[in-house]
């Protein structure tokens, strides 16, 4: 590791300011992607600027939607009981990331912003249509999530700027859901492919008033299969239409080869990903 | 010139005044400056648990926390969780079940469980699975490390 300084700002005005003055500065959140990449010397930054000194951004509240300080941690996300109740598809997504170890240590805002194409909790947001709160020395803007990936380990976000929110619409809790991360091992893997399915139904005639379908680890960023969803939304779920919206889905991908799947499998998978997803959803709540 | 940071760190109970570089880990620290040696280093990257300590009540990988986020922290390691002269009940479950070969991976997994029983009293074996994800053994199979939890758990009813 290339030596640096470290800055532990107690608010986010000084945080930004710090960020401003010195060039080569990158943020710090959990650490768990940041102190790799230095260690492996990807990342060579002059200045860190931990954020945990930020104590309004580590928590959540409801308030007329649901708002997440970008250094919520992953763990407590997993082990809120309200948010078990009320989204616990964002629960699942949570406990399928990394160890406990990291899940202690690793935010939200760090997991959007290293914008891996197989984050797990980035794509889960992604389904829930959320927004991010970006701020700047001189200026705040409220963005939807769909426009910040801009590609493999990037995003809009321009130097000077921090993600301080993820904002969920408050509708996101009439939605059931299920996250699944598709790979040969249970734990500390990456998944092959990565979907998060919401869907609002209802269970009892199989009408689909509204679904949303986002992938990992099939494009350079996390994606929304839009004309899959757009094939179901106010359509009767039954499995001719399930499978037509897989292939729509699949074809709506862009995925590469590499050592974990070659980019044929990849797309059969988000067929069989798409059918299961959806049919995991109805299996659990036509008896509730 | 990099700045050294000055921080007042609890370890295992004991209050220590240290000036750390900036790019020391936390593993490193606890390793290098403190002897204690309990805490190994398997990968450096987060990914096999052998340097797990507790910091502020939670399980983390020290390799990948550094020393200056030690600042007004609390960090319990293998080295101190023992009860007077007898060993944890944890650490003894471990030895009675034959969970321990090489025992790189064991202080890791002693914390780790010591952290989820902590948390959750009574874990299911899926929660103990869940729980231990991040600490790999490459000696035992893991069949006797699930055994000595269980065993732990036993004791501590
Ligand atoms: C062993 C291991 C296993 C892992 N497993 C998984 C997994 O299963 N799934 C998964 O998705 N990820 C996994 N990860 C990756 C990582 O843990 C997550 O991406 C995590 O959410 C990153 O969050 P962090 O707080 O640690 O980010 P950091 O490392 O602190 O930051 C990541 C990047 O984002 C920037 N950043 C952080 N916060 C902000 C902010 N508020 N505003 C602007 N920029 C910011 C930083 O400058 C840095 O470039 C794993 C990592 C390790 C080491
Ligand atoms: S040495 Fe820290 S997780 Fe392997
Ligand atoms: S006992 Fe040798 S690695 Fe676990």
């Amino acid at each position: 590791m290339k030596n640096f300084d470290y800055i532990k700002p107690s608010n986010l005005a000084d945080a930004i300011s710090a960020l401003k003055e010195y060039e080569n500065a990158f943020l710090f959140a959990g650490g768990t992607d940041l102190l790799v990449g230095m260690k492996n010397n990807f990342l060579k930054p002059q200045y860190i600027i931990d954020l945990k000194g930020i104590s309004n951004i580590k928590s959540f509240e409801y308030q007329e939607g649901w708002h997440f300080g970008a250094l919520t941690t992953i763990r407590d996300i997993e082990v809120s009981e309200t948010l078990q109740q009320k989204m616990p598809f964002l629960c699942q997504a949570a406990s399928s990331l990394g160890s406990i170890q990291i899940r202690n240590r690793a935010t939200i805002g760090g997991n959007l912003c290293n914008a891996s194409p197989a984050a797990d909790i980035a794509t889960m947001f992604l389904a829930m249509d959320s927004q991010i709160k970006i701020i700047s020395i001189d200026n705040e803007k409220v963005v939807g999530l769909d426009k910040f990936f801009t590609g493999p380990n990037s995003t809009i976000l321009n130097r000077g700027e921090v993600l301080t929110e993820i904002i969920v619409p408050k509708d996101a809790e009439q939605f059931k859901g299920v996250y699944i991360k598709f790979g040969p091992r249970k734990g500390m893997d990456i998944g092959i492919v990565n979907i998060a399915v919401l869907l609002d139904a209802d269970f009892e005639s199989g009408l689909c008033k509204r679904i949303r379908i986002a992938l990992g680890a099939v494009a350079p960023t996390p994606i929304r299969a839009r004309q899959a969803e757009g094939l179901l939304s106010g359509n009767a779920l039954g499995p001719d239409s399930i499978n037509k919206a897989a292939e729509l889905a699949s074809s709506e991908t862009d995925p590469i080869s590499d050592f974990r799947a070659s980019a044929g499998y990849r797309k059969e998978l988000v067929k069989t990903l798409v059918v299961r997803g959806i049919n995991t959803i109805l299996a659990s709540n036509r008896n509730s | 010139m990099v700045k050294k940071h000055q921080i007042r760190t609890t370890v295992n109970g004991e209050e220590y005044d240290l000036l750390v570089d900036p790019k020391k880990t936390l593993l490193q620290l606890l390793r290098e400056n403190l002897d204690l040696t309990g805490t190994k280093e398997g990968c450096d990257e987060g990914e096999c648990g052998a340097c797990s300590v507790i910091l502020d009540g939670k399980v983390v990988n020290s390799c990948l926390v550094l020393a200056v986020e030690a600042d007004n922290a609390e960090v319990t390691t293998i080295e101190g969780i023992h009860r007077g002269e007898d060993l944890h009940p944890i650490q003894k479950s471990f030895v009675d079940s034959g969970a321990v070969q090489c025992g790189f991976c064991t202080p890791g997994m002693i914390l780790t469980t010591k952290a989820m029983l902590d948390e959750i009293p009574d874990p299911s074996e899926e929660d103990i699975k869940h729980y231990l994800e991040g600490n790999l053994c490459r000696c035992t199979g893991y069949s006797k490390i699930i055994d000595a939890v269980n065993l732990a758990i036993k004791h501590s009813k």
